[in-house]
C-alpha cells in the first residue's frame, strides 16, 4: 500500500526536524535566564502619572483630576475582588519587563502589600521620608501593617476597624441591650436563635471571617516574624475560646455560613440583629447593598473578652495605598502629590470615600458628614464606637504573602454548607493554614 | 475487497492510499515542494507556541529556586511535595473518571441512532445536539453559571429537590466533578457526534448490505461492523479530551470566584501550576509542574495511540 517514495520522504523529513529541533534548542537556551529578581531602574516620565484603583476609588481618581488639572493622569481600573491573584502575575511581568509599573496603585487585597514590599517583587517605596510630615497623624494602629521591616511601604486609605453593629429598632423591641463583651454576646446570640429564630447574629463564610473573629480574639494565624518566618498557632488559648464560642453559635443555628458578600447576604442581612463588623459595614453593607431602613442600624463599641486586661478589636480590609520605586524627578513629585491628596485631601477622604478615613484630622469631618446623611441612629454612640475602634486595633495581625480569608472559604465555608460540625473544619482550616504558609516558602513557628 | 478510511491524521503529511503506483520523479518534487510550503505557517506556529515555551519549561524545570543555576529534580521534588499535588490529579482523575466514559457511550450511541435515520431527520437531529457545542467557552461557562444557580435557572426544580437554595450550595466542593463533568459533556458532545457521524458516513454501503444478507441484527451490525471501524475515531476522541481534561484551569478557577472562594483555588494541576508561578513566584516549580502535566498526557496519548491504532494503515 504505502510506495516506496515514503523512504525518501523520511529521510528529508528528519533532515526537516532535525533542522527544527537543533533551532528550537537554541533558541531556548539562547534566551536570556530570567532571573526574576526585583528591578531597580528608575524613570522619569517628566510629568504624567499612571494611577491603578479598584471601581469605588475611581472617584478618588476624579477628584484629583479637579483639584490638579495640570498634572495628567492615566487610570486603570482594576479588579476589586478581595483574594485575588490578577495584580501579582502582571507585576510578576512587569519585573521580568523592566517597565510597565503603575505609579501609584490601591491594593484591593491588604495581603497584597506582602508580596510587594518583598524582596522578589519589591515595588513599594519607602515612604518615611517623603511624606514624613502626615505618617504621624494616622492612629498607631492603623497604620502598623504598613511599618514593615523599619519602613513606611504604603499609607492606609480608610480605617476599617470592627465596632458591634445592631439593629437598635429590633433590640428596643425585645427589650435587649447592646452586649459589651464576647461573652455577652454569645449569651445574647443564643437567647436570640431561641426565641426570634430566623434572625441571625454573625455571617461565618466570607474571606474577612477570620479576621472578624480570630485576629479579635488575639489568635495568631498571621504573625510576622521576618519576611521568612510567621507565627501560627491555632492551639493558642486565644484561638480555643473564639472556635468554643463559634461551635456553640454554629450549633444554634445563630450564625449564617454564608458570607456578606454572597447573593443569599442581602436576604440574610435584612434579618441581622446583630454582628462585629467594619466600620464601612454601615454605608457599604447596610445602606447600599443590603438595602435596611434608615434609623434602624447603628454601632457600639467593639466587644472585647472580659478577661483581657485592655479592650481591643480586628480591623477587616481598609484599602492600602502604594507608590512605585521606579520613578524620579517630576513623575516622582506628581504621584507624592496625588498620595498626599488621596491620603490627607478632604474633597476625597470626607466628600466621596465610604469609609472612615484613616489619617486623624479627617476623622470629625466625614463623621459630621455621615451625620447629615441621616442614615444610623444613635448617631453620636456610633461615632465614638468608631473613633475608639480605630485607635485600639490589635497589633500581631500582619499582611503575609498567604491569605488566611482564602484558605477559610475553602475549608470552613463548604464544610459550614455542608453542615459538617465546625471544630473537624477548624481542624482542616489549621492545617491547610500552616501547609500554605509552608508552601510559600515561610518557617511556621508554634511557640513563642 | 480491502477497505480504505480516510483518515484525518495527526501528521502534516497527507497520507497515499490509492492502488495505483505512483509515478517516481515526475510531478512529485513540485508537489512535495507545495507541501512543504502549506505546512509551513503550521509549523512555525507550532515551534513558537508549542515547541519552544516546552523547551523553556523543560530548562526552566531544572533549574534551582533562585533561577540562578542548574538545581537538578529539586524542582520536581518541590512541587510532588506540595501538599495540594496528589489531591489535584484526584480531582482531575474524578472528573474525567465521569467524563470520558460518559461521554463515550452517549456520543456513539447517538451518532450510530443518526446514521441509522439519514435522510432528514438525522440531519435535523445531528444540528439539534451540535447547538450546545457551537457556543464557545466563555459563553457556554455564563450559561451554566445561570443553570447551576437556583435562583434564576429553570431547572431549579432540580437544584430544590437536592436541597440546595443558592449558587454556593450547588456548586459545593464535593459536586465539582459531577457539574464539570456535565459542562464538558454538553459542551463537546455534539461537535463529536457530528465528527462521529461522519466517520460511520464512510463505511461503504456494500459491507452493511453483505452483512445484513448474513443475518445479522441491527445491534451485530452496530456493535460488529460499524463500532470497529470507528476505533481510530473514538481513539481521537478519547486522546482530545483526556488532554483537555487534565490541563482543566478555566471552569474550576472561576468558579471559584463566583462562590467567593468555596472552591479551593488550587483544584486542578495546572491551577497548582499557576499558583506556583504567580504567587509563590517559584517559576521553576510551576515549570516541573507542567512537565509533569505533559509527560502523562503524552504517555496517556500513547498509550490511546497505540491501543486504538490510531495511526495505522486501514486493513
Amino acid at each position: 500500500m504505502s510506495t516506496a517514495p515514503v523512504r525518501t520522504r523520511n529521510r528529508s523529513e528528519i533532515r526537516a526536524r532535525a533542522a527544527a529541533t537543533a533551532l528550537a534548542a537554541a533558541a531556548v537556551f539562547a534566551l536570556p535566564g530570567c532571573a526574576g529578581g526585583a528591578d531597580n531602574h528608575v524613570r522619569d516620565s517628566g510629568g504624567p502619572i499612571t494611577v491603578w484603583v479598584d471601581p469605588p476609588r475611581v472617584p478618588a481618581v476624579d477628584a484629583f483630576r479637579k483639584a490638579y488639572p495640570d498634572i495628567p493622569v492615566q487610570v486603570t481600573t482594576i479588579n476589586g475582588n478581595v483574594g485575588s491573584t490578577e495584580l501579582q502575575q502582571k507585576f510578576v511581568l512587569f519585573n521580568q519587563a523592566g517597565k510597565g509599573w503603575p505609579d501609584a496603585i490601591f491594593f484591593p487585597s491588604n495581603d497584597d502589600i506582602a508580596w510587594a514590599a518583598s524582596s522578589k517583587i519589591n515595588y513599594v517605596r519607602d515612604i518615611g521620608q517623603n511624606l514624613g510630615d502626615i505618617i504621624p497623624e494616622y492612629p498607631a494602629s492603623v497604620i502598623a501593617q504598613c511599618r514593615i521591616d523599619g519602613r513606611v511601604r504604603c499609607l492606609r486609605n480608610d480605617a476599617a476597624p470592627d465596632v458591634l453593629w445592631y439593629d437598635a429598632e429590633l433590640f428596643r423591641q425585645w427589650g435587649y441591650l447592646p452586649p459589651a463583651t464576647w461573652e455577652d454576646y454569645e449569651r445574647l446570640s443564643l437567647a436570640i436563635a431561641q426565641d426570634h429564630p430566623g434572625y441571625l447574629t454573625g455571617f461565618l463564610g466570607d474571606a474577612y471571617a477570620p479576621d472578624r473573629y480570630l485576629w479579635a480574639s488575639g489568635c495568631p494565624t498571621n504573625e510576622r516574624i521576618s519576611e521568612k518566618q510567621v507565627r501560627i498557632e491555632l492551639t493558642d488559648n486565644r484561638c480555643t475560646r473564639i472556635r468554643d464560642l463559634l461551635t456553640r453559635l454554629v450549633d444554634a443555628g445563630a450564625v449564617s455560613p454564608s458570607g456578606i458578600f454572597s447573593p443569599d447576604a442581602a436576604a440574610l442581612g435584612r434579618r441581622l440583629a446583630m454582628s462585629p463588623g467594619a466600620v464601612w459595614w454601615g454605608n457599604f453593607l447596610f445602606r447600599d447593598t443590603w438595602k435596611v431602613d434608615p434609623g434602624r442600624i447603628t454601632a457600639a463599641a467593639p466587644l472585647r473578652w472580659a478577661g483581657d486586661d485592655a479592650p481591643t478589636t480586628s480591623s477587616e480590609g481598609g484599602g492600602l495605598w502604594g507608590f512605585s520605586r521606579h520613578i524620579t524627578g517630576v513623575q516622582l513629585q506628581n504621584t507624592l502629590t496625588f498620595a498626599r491628596f488621596v491620603a490627607t485631601d478632604p474633597r476625597w477622604q470626607v466628600e466621596l470615600s465610604v469609609g472612615l478615613p484613616a489619617y486623624g484630622p479627617l476623622q470629625q469631618p466625614w463623621l459630621t458628614k455621615q451625620r447629615q446623611a441621616g442614615y444610623l441612629a444613635k448617631f453620636d454612640t456610633a461615632a465614638a464606637a468608631f473613633v475608639l475602634a480605630s485607635t485600639i486595633v490589635r497589633s500581631g495581625r500582619d499582611y503575609t504573602r498567604y491569605n488566611t480569608g482564602t484558605v477559610w472559604t475553602h475549608t470552613i465555608t463548604p464544610a459550614l454548607t455542608s453542615g459538617q460540625p465546625f471544630a473537624r473544619a477548624w481542624d482542616t482550616f489549621g492545617q491547610r493554614l500552616t501547609s500554605e504558609a509552608r508552601s510559600f516558602g515561610y518557617a511556621v513557628r508554634a511557640g513563642p | 475487497m480491502t477497505t480504505t478510511l480516510q483518515l484525518r491524521t495527526l501528521d502534516a503529511q497527507p497520507r497515499h492510499h490509492a492502488a495505483r503506483p505512483r509515478p517516481r520523479g515526475r510531478g512529485h518534487r513540485p508537489e512535495r515542494r507545495f507541501g512543504v510550503l502549506l505546512i509551513a505557517p503550521y509549523a512555525a506556529l507550532l515551534l513558537v507556541a508549542g515547541i519552544v515555551p516546552t523547551g523553556y519549561a523543560v530548562v526552566k524545570s531544572l533549574q534551582n529556586e533562585s533561577e540562578t543555576g542548574f538545581g537538578g529534580i529539586s524542582s520536581y521534588t518541590r512541587v510532588a511535595g506540595d501538599f495540594r499535588f496528589l489531591e489535584t490529579f484526584a480531582n482531575v482523575g474524578l472528573t474525567l473518571a465521569i467524563w470520558l466514559p460518559l461521554m463515550l457511550a452517549v456520543v456513539v450511541l447517538l451518532a450510530l441512532l443518526i446514521d441509522a435515520r439519514p435522510g432528514r431527520f438525522g440531519a435535523w437531529m445531528r444540528f439539534v445536539y451540535y447547538l450546545p457545542g457551537a457556543l464557545a467557552g466563555i459563553a457556554n461557562f455564563m450559561l451554566w453559571l445561570f443553570l447551576l444557580n437556583p435562583g434564576q435557572s429553570p431547572i431549579s426544580f432540580l437544584w430544590h429537590g437536592f436541597g440546595y437554595r443558592n449558587l454556593s450550595e450547588v456548586a459545593q466542593p464535593g459536586n465539582l466533578p459531577v457539574i464539570l463533568a456535565a459542562m464538558l459533556f454538553f459542551q463537546g458532545a455534539g461537535t463529536w457526534v457530528v465528527v462521529l457521524n461522519g466517520g460511520l458516513n464512510g463505511i461503504p454501503d456494500t459491507l452493511l448490505e453483505s452483512a445484513r444478507l448474513d443475518g445479522a441484527s441491527a445491534w451485530d451490525v452496530a456493535w460488529r461492523i460499524k463500532l470497529p471501524l470507528i476505533r481510530p475515531w473514538l481513539g481521537y476522541m478519547t486522546l482530545l479530551n483526556v488532554a483537555y481534561g487534565f490541563q482543566l484551569f478555566l471552569e474550576p478557577q472561576v468558579l471559584s470566584q463566583v462562590t467567593h472562594g468555596m472552591i479551593s483555588p488550587q483544584w486542578t494541576p495546572n491551577q497548582l501550576s499557576f499558583t506556583y508561578a504567580y504567587q509563590i513566584l517559584d517559576t521553576p516549580a510551576a515549570a516541573a509542574m507542567s512537565v509533569i502535566l505533559l509527560v502523562i498526557t503524552l504517555a496517556l496519548g500513547l498509550l490511546i495511540v497505540s491501543r486504538t491504532r490510531l495511526f495505522d494503515d486501514g486493513r
